[in-house]
């Protein structure tokens, strides 16, 4: 190729905008496909105070009129937004002279766009996966359904789908029909640099979240059933009878009343702490100075804030399910537990708690795996060699 | 030759409402005045193109089975309406002279090409979402005017039925009347002038 292969990667969020864990996915491997000797193009919602077009990193950043009038619910919104999105990213791709040799599409979040753009400009169209209707909660009801077929309509319109673990490759060929050699598994990376904040004495820092004689158990996530909240909320009893801690509950989302009630209920109020959603840098420093790091879910395709833990070196407890079975080791790089179990949690996070010695092996051996495996720079590799793969075959076909 | 395509979600044999008739008689005249005439329009099962009185046919069905209502309905619909368009100017030399959209429902996809492959668009506006819903401002009526607003803003030319239309379209976008083109429908007189609205359209932009 005469030039550098040029990708648009299209997303729902992108840093400052912060929802789930798209935005620092395709943050990461965007700037580390830039380093790599790619040209990215990011389209992606606005967000209060950031720039329409800016380049960060090397990253060429457009954030578009995500359609600011009343919606009736979700789903349309997104399809509204979508309209906005690909009339945009069209125009892009025209000023870019059609520089665009490939169009990303980060979750049926963006399908529609994804799917319009690859046919307009016929240029190949890929697809991440980060998770599936299905697997979050079901698809029954109508507008789970129309979301479950928007997510099949964007794997069936991709040349290639990337999801993020080997439960996922096995999850999307049944939820979607799809065949195997149609899905590719790389998985998720973790930023180290984030964690080397240099500040040792975290004692100040520590204070604002929990009591000196508090050891600190922490979960990140947003609070929505699938994350398994509530199986952490129930376990809490049953962890104080035997350590003294302070539940520290990050993120935000449509189960946070409920489960700020729960805890009201069972007396707890002053051992949970809500803090909401965290800016990224407080975050770090928290998963650094916590003493485990909780990851409940019930269902999860890869389970990144596992991950990060280890980065942090800080030793996790996780459900044995999806992704997360896959990233931790049990005995070895973390302790496993039974999902939507809170007595097999409970025991989890005491043993961790209770054996320093033990928590020590953890998280030094996490650590290290962690380097080895997930970092960004060989996860943009894999990447780049799967759009290099698809384009050869594009190549060939009758669209060029 | 000018090459045209009108967009409409219906066309015989899928009858809803008078558009379906209507859009048929423009084709035909269309064709019997040179013009290469397709129309992409919706059909649950007959899809694919066709050759129907002189007329290439496109017809294309919805990817996504289940809806809440006709808004996600149709914003799921447009990418197929692109594509469908896109087939016709790839497939031949990459050129497609005007689109004529007829109704909201696939002026998401027009919009679109216009950004992306140049191709401008006439909007004839058959009714709008403030008549049919008798003004009504849940968040499902707004969006549907969004949209008809965005194609009466993008478009080159509005065109309507009667120029009671024109002055409602006047009264409620603020589109400007001189881009509103009044054609009463089904005369000899009226196709003629559909046939100048598209011309000038066509011949204000240089066609390469």
């Amino acid at each position: 190729m005469g030039r550098e292969l040029s990708v648009m990667m299209l997303t729902w969020e992108f840093p400052p905008r912060i929802v789930g864990g798209i935005s620092s996915h395709v943050y990461n491997l965007s700037k580390s496909l830039t380093k790599n000797g790619t040209k990215v193009y990011v389209v992606t919602c606005e967000s209060p105070g950031a720039p329409r077009h800016e380049v960060v990193d090397g990253v060429e950043i457009f954030r578009v009129d995500s359609y600011k009038g009343p919606s009736p619910d979700f789903p349309t919104w997104v399809y509204l937004m979508n309209m906005n999105m690909q009339r945009e990213a069209a125009a892009i791709v025209k000023s870019s002279g059609g520089d665009v040799d490939i169009f990303h599409a980060h979750d049926w979040l963006v399908a529609n766009a994804g799917i319009g753009l690859k046919h307009i400009f016929r240029k190949p169209l890929i697809a991440t996966m980060h998770s599936t209707q299905v697997g979050r909660n079901g698809a029954q009801y109508e507008l789970e359904r129309m979301i479950h077929e928007t997510e099949y309509w964007l794997t069936y319109e991709a040349w290639k789908v990337i999801c993020c673990s080997n439960f996922m490759v096995s999850h999307l060929r049944r939820a979607f029909m799809l065949p195997e050699d149609k899905i590719v598994m790389i998985p998720n990376g973790v930023a180290f640099e984030e964690y080397k904040c240099g500040d040792n004495d975290s004692t100040w820092f520590r204070e604002k979240f929990a009591l000196p004689e508090e050891k600190i158990v922490l979960f990140v996530g947003r609070l929505v059933y699938e994350k398994g909240v509530h199986v952490l909320v129930e376990a809490i009893p049953k962890v104080l009878e035997r350590v003294n801690a302070k539940f520290v509950i990050v993120g935000s989302g449509y189960m946070r009343e409920d489960l700020s009630n729960l805890v009201e209920r069972m007396g707890l109020a002053h051992k949970v702490f809500f803090t909401g959603f965290l800016d990224n840098e407080t975050l770090r420093r928290l998963q650094k100075c916590a003493d485990v790091c909780v990851v409940p879910s019930l269902f999860e395709p890869f389970g990144i804030v596992a991950l990060e833990a280890m980065a942090a070196e800080t030793p996790v407890v996780a459900s044995d399910t999806g992704g997360l079975s896959e990233i931790v080791e049990h005995d070895v790089t973390g302790v496993k537990v039974y999902p939507g179990d809170p007595d097999s949690l409970a025991w989890g996070i005491t043993h961790v708690l209770l054996n320093e010695d033990y928590a020590k092996r953890l998280k030094s051996k996490a650590y290290e795996k962690v380097r080895e495996r997930y970092c960004w720079d060989e996860i943009s590799r894999r990447t780049k060699a799967i759009y290099e793969a698809v384009l050869e075959e594009y190549s060939e076909c009758f669209w060029t | 030759m000018m090459r045209v395509i009108i967009f409409s979600w219906e066309f015989p044999p899928r009858i809803v409402g008078q558009l379906g008739e209507h859009v048929r008689e423009i084709a035909l005249n269309l064709v019997k005045n040179g013009v290469e005439t397709y129309v992409v329009t919706y059909h649950d099962h007959l899809t694919g193109l066709s050759e129907e009185e002189g007329i290439s046919v496109y017809r294309v069905t919805n990817p996504v089975r289940t809806h809440n209502g006709v808004l996600t309905w149709v914003l799921t619909l447009n990418q197929e309406v692109e594509r469908a368009a896109a087939n016709i100017y790839h497939n031949l030399d990459r050129r497609v002279d005007l689109i004529d959209v007829h109704d909201w429902h696939f002026i998401p996809a027009a919009v679109t090409l216009k950004e992306a492959l140049d191709i401008p668009f006439v909007y004839s506006v058959e009714s709008l979402e403030d008549h049919r819903s008798h003004g009504a401002e849940s968040p499902f009526n707004i969006a549907i005017k969004s949209i008809e607003q965005l194609g009466l803003y993008e478009t080159e030319r509005v065109v309507v039925k009667s120029g009671w239309m024109q002055d409602e379209v006047n009264r409620i976008y603020g589109i400007p009347k001189a881009k509103i083109k009044v054609v009463p429908p089904e005369s000899e007189a009226g196709f003629d002038e559909i046939l100048e609205t598209y011309s000038s359209v066509v011949g204000g932009r240089s066609i390469g």
